[in-house]
């Protein structure tokens, strides 16, 4: 077998991936334009109705409103601070096994089981109002996740405790590939601790700390779906219903595939929207040094 | 000496990451009221028939062989998509081979969950739906992108002078890959494998939707969920969710170096 035809070893893979992910993912954008109502219905052709449907609903527009307030607070927080921690984890500081393995855990656990710990620490009865009435502070306990002021915020704080420990393993893993002497220069230099980190690591691995940085951003605007129907079924009311929340609601519980998949489509969208806006960020700090 | 920032930092953010965990760990062996009036309190009397019965209410037995047997299939089904196609794409340098990868790659960044509801339907079309056996073929699918990437990226540490030398006595394609490439990119096998492992272990979206939740199919990750009710018992929820949790922890316990090179590893290359 020449070299050329070689290639043919990678058709079974491709084929996999065409029939159970792209397949799929192209189905979505016909869906949208379907009556659909529940899997085991016949559905008809509507064409651009359930958009216009989609976009007077308010049910909807709150669900953006969430998910831009998710990403807009989870991925602001998230980097910096996982950069911080995974620069520090790298210096090898005392007690850095120990760090390390706690940091390295919540990449262990599954989203269901994040989400049961959650419930009970959560509950009313649970970890935090304990915590709270331990040190007086009676008055701040409430039922976080049956409450609209604090259920997206909760979700929110979710994410951050599972996102930031293991981003800065990552962040660490990939410090630690880099050449050590440059960042001993600049400490010897007298670059303060600070300065070396932001001056001179954060260039070197500018284009990683993009890369998460989109990677973090895909997982919290997709992926909370899982954790909000665990823990408050994107409620109380709409108060914690994300846009990918409500693909899977308007799916399963409310038996519209078609609504479902146009909020997928702009699930879709605003996702390669992200991603461009990371780009640019990236690129615009680069070119102003 | 005053502390340094980055220490004070440090430190606070893991404990904020294991009280939970403790709180979850202690919750296991205590009743409803203890939890709630000693939350954070070592147990009075040690409840060791919450684990049990957390072990019979979401029938977590069976549930975790179908979870070994799942993710057992998905994996072997991976590797054996993955290695050949890793190995084509490591030996060919034309345009092509760089269309294929740059799929692999684009594919790497697609969320599974942006194609849940189709894929069910696709489930159904396939009379799958409500079986073990579409995750087995599914799972791979999702996997596929970043496990090709990793493998070239192995194989390519291959010296390209020895491939021609076995080559040049004779050696065919199937025993260059299984003499020289694979046992050189073992290391990578390896980490692809662990790595794959522990995300299909914990997949949760899919197998609720797809495989559902009959307690003769359904994977551990479901089962443990319908220990939530009206008036959950705390304690055996947290007996459940330690004795979910339990063989992943085993498992970095016994291999945790290797386990967080694997994991790590995954993103690094993305």
């Amino acid at each position: 077998m020449p070299r050329s035809r070689l290639l043919w070893l990678t058709v079974p893979s491709l084929l996999w991936f065409a029939v159970f992910s792209v397949g799929p993912l192209a189905a979505m954008f016909v869906i949208a334009t379907l009556k659909w109502k529940g899997l085991l219905y016949e559905p008809t052709y509507i064409g651009l109705d359930n958009v216009t449907k989609v976009f007077q609903d308010p049910t909807f527009h709150a669900a953006v409103r969430n998910s831009l307030i998710q990403v807009a607070v989870a991925i602001p927080v998230m980097i910096p601070l996982a950069f911080m921690l995974g620069y520090h984890l790298n210096t090898r500081p005392r007690g850095y096994r120990l760090l390390s393995v706690l940091y390295f855990s919540p990449g262990l656990i599954s989203i269901s089981t994040t989400g049961m710990i959650f419930y009970g620490v959560l509950s009313p009865n649970g970890g935090v109002n304990g915590l709270l009435g331990a040190v007086g502070l009676d008055s701040l306990a409430t039922a976080w996740l049956a409450d609209p002021a604090t259920a997206l915020p909760a979700l929110i704080a979710v994410d951050l405790w599972r996102g930031v420990g293991w981003t800065a393993v990552l962040f660490a893993a990939r410090l630690a590939s880099l050449d050590g002497e440059v960042l001993e220069a600049a400490q010897i230099d007298g670059a303060g601790r600070f300065r070396t980190m932001w001056r001179v690591a954060f260039p070197m691995v500018k284009d990683y700390v993009r890369t998460l940085t989109m990677l973090q951003f895909l997982w919290t605007l997709f992926t909370s779906a899982a954790l909000i129907l665990l823990l408050t079924k994107g409620g109380p009311g709409t108060s914690s219903t994300t846009l990918s929340y409500l693909v899977y609601a308007k799916a399963f519980s409310q038996r519209d595939l078609g609504y479902s998949q146009v909020v997928g489509v702009v699930l879709l969208l605003v996702g390669v929207a992200g991603m461009v806006l990371i780009r640019a960020l990236f690129r615009t700090k680069e070119e102003s040094r | 000496m005053k502390p340094r920032f980055a220490t004070v930092l440090s430190w606070l953010y893991a404990l904020i990451l294991a009280v939970p965990l403790y709180y979850l760990a202690i919750s296991a062996f205590k009743t409803n009221i203890e939890i709630f009036t000693k939350p954070f309190a070592l147990p009075s009397r040690w409840l060791w028939q919450n684990l049990a019965e957390a072990w019979e209410t979401a029938r977590l037995g069976p549930a975790l062989l179908n979870s070994v047997l799942v993710s057992g299939v998905a994996i072997v089904l991976t590797l054996v998509l993955a290695v050949p196609a890793a190995y084509a794409l490591a030996r060919t340098g034309n345009r092509l081979a760089r269309v294929v990868t740059g799929t692999f790659s684009a594919g790497f960044l697609i969320p599974p969950f942006a194609a849940l509801i189709p894929t069910v339907v696709l489930a159904i079309e396939l009379g799958l739906y409500g079986t073990r056996e579409f995750q087995m073929l599914f799972l791979p699918a999702s996997a596929l992108p970043l496990s090709v990437l990793l493998l070239t990226q192995f194989m390519l540490t291959v010296p390209p002078a020895l491939a021609e030398s076995a080559a040049m006595e004779g050696a065919g394609h199937w025993t260059l890959l299984t003499r020289v490439y694979v046992p050189i990119a073992m290391p990578g096998v390896v980490s692809v494998a662990i790595l794959q492992l522990l995300t299909f272990w914990n997949e949760y979206l899919f197998a609720l939707t797809i495989t559902g939740t009959a307690p003769d199919v359904r994977t551990v990750q479901v089962a443990l969920p319908t220990l939530l009710s009206d008036a959950t018992d705390l304690g055996v929820l947290a007996a459940g969710t330690v004795l979910t949790v339990s063989p992943v922890y085993v498992a970095y316990a016994l291999l945790n170096r290797r386990m967080q090179e694997a994991l790590t590893a995954g993103a690094v290359k993305g």
